[in-house]
């Protein structure tokens, strides 16, 4: 599949996450379930395509969702979710991850994810919170969502990335 | 080793940039904002109609109790509105005969624009909003944004076409980002005073600090804004009060705020236009 494809299955998907999932999470949980199915997808891209790859796009994500929801900072998201994805594939790029070993390693990834983010609107006191409330409140509630999301996308998302892969390296060996 | 450090070095200067005291977003910016903003537009609205629907039919039950009480209120408006043009009109003579300005008649009068939410924040510690509404339909920065409930917050940055609303639940003393709100109590306007400085997340309330010793505050009032800071517009229903304590020093209390409004599943929000003569006086 084409690079151009899985931009704009991501852009379709980055505005989903915004209009349409408040509506699915029920009323009052607004501020516990929070959706971060780019970042889902990002490791996902790690994972099955390669590490450049994914620092691209979630360097490229990160950076929109940084201007879209400019609030206090920018380049939050641009940093952590650009460094997260390529790290995850420096380490894991060349094994082909199971379906479970793929759902651990998503799940770790955004744990890792929510807590450089928390951490770093600490230091620049955006949030006075604890790290133990926040983890209980919204990090492990939301947790549940992402690993449900990477679960039922798995399939059409790692066929995605794989025949990606596949085309480029029969590009390579023309 | 080497992408680290590169990227740790443009994280910083990114975040050095959107931290310095900048009056306006560069065209990029705009053009993403508002890129997305068009798009998001055609997938939130549907969402909310559909949602709302459903919602609609689980309220059925209760639509007759309200109903009763909408009548009571309708009655109740009524002969307050006879009071109000008299009082009004009043007041209009009073201040031709005290020789006000066109500039201070004019200081109260707002005008509310409409505008539908189209995406908000996917990050829990930035719970901004965007909405349909930008510098062309003459929105511009530290508007205040409510809903008919209360007070939403402040509209932080603005494009031609759309333009982001920080909450009030991202109030804090401490964050660079934002300013506090002077707040009074509705029914004792000229008497209570505080100023909502921040939001605890934790708890879920606002906290409002420096009430006088002396102030009669009770719990259950209604806490309004006063208009004095010139930011937020007078008479903003924000909350009620929850708890009322002796604050940090012993010289003033503290009280927490429930808030009026919900931010799960908003979408009409009106934003408080200042009466343009105002504007020109800046």
């Amino acid at each position: 599949m084409s690079m151009n494809r899985i931009v704009s299955i991501m852009l379709l998907l980055f505005v989903l996450e915004g209009a349409l999932m408040p509506w699915i999470i029920p009323d009052g949980f607004g501020d516990r379930i929070i959706p971060h199915f780019i970042f889902v997808i990002v490791i996902y891209s790690a994972l099955y395509g390669n590490r450049h790859l994914a620092l691209m796009l979630g360097a490229g994500f990160g950076l929109l969702q940084d201007v879209v929801y400019y609030g206090h900072l920018l380049g939050l998201h641009f940093f952590t979710m650009g460094l997260i994805g390529y790290f995850t594939g420096v380490l894991l790029e060349r094994k082909r991850a199971t379906v479970m070993m793929a759902i651990t390693i998503i799940g770790f990834a955004c744990l890792l994810y929510d807590t450089s983010l928390f951490y770093i609107y600490k230091v620049f006191r955006i949030t006075d919170s604890s790290y133990a409330w926040a983890l209980l409140h919204y990090i492990l509630p939301s947790l549940f969502l992402q690993l449900a999301f990477a679960l039922a996308c798995y399939i059409p998302v790692r066929r995605m990335f794989e025949s990606r892969g596949k085309t480029a390296m029969d590009g390579d060996e023309e | 080793m080497f992408m680290l450090m590169i990227g740790l070095i443009l994280f910083i200067a990114i975040i050095g940039f959107s931290l310095s005291d900048r009056k306006e977003l560069t065209w990029p910016e705009k053009f993403l904002k508002d890129t997305s903003g068009y798009v998001q537009q055609w997938f939130y609205k549907p969402a909310g109609s559909i949602a709302g629907f459903f919602e609609d039919l689980r309220n059925l039950r209760t639509v007759y109790e309200e109903n009763e009480q909408l009548r009571l209120m309708a009655a109740a408006y009524a002969r307050d509105k006879v009071e109000y043009n008299f009082v009004k009109k009043e007041n209009e003579r009073l201040q031709k005969d005290l020789n006000f300005t066109e500039q201070q008649k004019r200081m109260n009068d707002y005008n509310y624009l409409i505008a539908h939410v189209i995406s908000v924040s996917n990050d829990a510690n930035n719970r901004t909003m965007n909405i349909n509404l930008g510098s062309k339909h003459g929105i511009k920065p530290n508007m205040a944004v409510t809903t008919v409930d209360g007070l939403v917050g402040l509209v932080s940055s603005v494009t031609p076409f759309t333009s982001t609303i920080t909450p009030i639940t991202e109030l804090s003393e401490e964050s660079p980002t934002n300013g506090s709100i002077a707040a009074t109590i509705q029914g004792r306007e000229d008497e209570s005073f505080g100023i909502l400085s921040s939001y605890n997340k934790e708890t879920g309330r606002l906290v409002m600090t420096r009430i006088a010793e002396t102030d009669k505050m009770e719990i259950g009032d209604t806490v309004i804004t006063s208009g004095l800071g010139g930011i937020y517009p007078r008479g903003i229903r924000v909350g009620t009060v929850e708890t009322k304590e002796v604050g940090d020093f012993g010289l003033t209390y503290t009280a927490s705020v429930k808030l009026f409004t919900s931010f799960d599943h908003l979408t009409e929000v009106f934003v408080v236009q200042p009466s343009e003569s105002e504007e020109q006086a800046e």
